[in-house]
């Protein structure tokens, strides 16, 4: 039991507004890091994985961009790239629209994770129950 | 009387608590050093930056310090040799005070205020903006991630700039030797090779490595003891810069005193 709890924990990759991306790698790098350094993947290697990942999204373009250089979405997705580079991720997204300040389309979250669905096992969200409706549930807890 | 004793006692439990907590992490980290698995791809980028950044994009600046420092310095110590009458000196003079005991010395002050200063703001930064945090929630070790490559690239660093220096202060010596003594170059080469002994190039090793270890260490340590508010990152960098000038001149009179031993 403490042994699955252990891989479970390994294996948890959080997005939220208290673990920016880091502000002195470029974006890639921010992707990068985790493979880099867990599983010692080659700076190349790592980087096309990064740039591939963020094609997904048709953001390759901001691949050279540092983290305050971004818009809130952009830097969700980036942060979100990050969290499925743990392998067999299982990603919690702690109150996401701290980081999507001003993201009015209630859609937004499930497109986005829609895109790298085939990245993670499982995925929770962790949000205050005054943002209920930007989830379309009503059985929130 | 008791309020002076007393803070005289808190001064005294604060720097050997520092000194202590310094040298142990210092220990670990040495430890750490020798372990391959440490050095992953993450953490040989960071290392291949850091050493661009400190001994590569600095080179323009000190060499131009060298050669202005270096010639300025030994067209003094040839005339005041020449002026005490001490001539037959020289060759030991320019090894066992100008590259042994200068040029480290001149290379440390250069890089501390250009490279130290700056990681030491560049963690505490980290620090602030809770990205210290992310490197933890993403299981990435701070000893490995942060501390070794910057560590291993200030060693890198003063050695090889150390070396650098001296090489520019000896090379302006073969035209002030031939200015101020009438020296040849052939003369001068023999004098400067029968001066230099093994034990000084060891002294100067260990000495530039001691400089470089710990010009990196205690800025990144005092960077990671700022707090979460933009105020205390000023306050982290004075600390360790303060620090980090305790250290050159504790490292410089301890080598001292193994060469006079």
């Amino acid at each position: 039991m403490a042994e699955l709890a252990a891989e479970k924990n390994e294996r948890l990759s959080w997005v939220s507004a208290n673990v920016p991306l880091i502000s002195n790698l470029d974006v890639w790098a921010n992707i990068a890091l985790i493979r880099q350094y867990h599983e010692n993947m080659a700076a190349a290697e790592a980087r096309r994985l990064a740039e591939e990942y963020l094609r997904r999204y048709g953001l390759e373009g901001i691949s050279s961009k540092r983290g305050p250089a971004l818009t809130n979405e952009q830097r969700f997705c980036v942060m979100l790239l990050r969290a499925v580079m743990v392998r067999d991720a299982i990603l919690i997204i702690d109150q996401p629209y701290k980081i999507l300040i001003y993201s009015k389309a209630d859609t937004y979250l499930d497109d986005t994770l829609k895109v790298i669905d085939d990245s993670f096992k499982e995925c929770y969200i962790f949000d205050l129950t005054w943002n209920r409706d930007r989830y379309r549930t009503t059985n929130a807890s | 009387m008791t309020a002076v004793l007393e803070h005289i006692g808190r001064r005294t439990l604060n720097i050997s608590s520092t000194l202590r907590d310094t040298l142990s992490s210092a220990f670990r980290i040495l430890l750490r050093m020798f372990d391959p698995r440490v050095y992953t791809s993450a953490v040989r980028s960071v290392l291949i930056n850091q050493i661009y950044f400190t001994s590569v994009q600095i080179l323009p600046l000190f060499l131009g310090a060298s050669i202005i420092v270096g010639s300025l310095l030994i067209g003094i110590v040839f005339q005041t040799i020449k002026d005490l009458g001490l001539a037959e000196y020289t060759g030991r003079i320019l090894m066992g005070f100008v590259v042994t005991e200068l040029s480290p010395l001149i290379t440390v002050q250069l890089i501390t205020l250009r490279s130290s200063s700056a990681m030491n703001t560049e963690v505490a930064v980290m620090k602030v903006n809770n990205e210290i945090n992310t490197l933890r929630v993403f299981d990435i070790d701070l000893v490995n991630y942060l501390f070794l490559p910057r560590i291993i690239n200030g060693i890198i660093s003063v050695v090889l700039l150390s070396s650098l220096f001296s090489i520019v202060v000896i090379t302006s010596g073969i035209l002030f030797s031939k200015l101020i003594f009438g020296m040849s170059l052939d003369a001068y080469t023999i004098l400067i090779l029968n001066s230099a002994t093994f034990a000084d190039a060891v002294i100067l090793f260990l000495k530039c490595s001691a400089f470089g270890f710990f010009i990196t260490l205690i800025p990144i340590q005092c960077g990671l003891n700022a707090t979460n508010e933009l105020t205390s990152i000023p306050i982290a960098v004075l600390h360790g810069m303060v620090k980090v000038f305790i250290a050159i001149i504790i490292i410089e009179v301890l080598s001292l005193i193994l060469r006079f031993i």
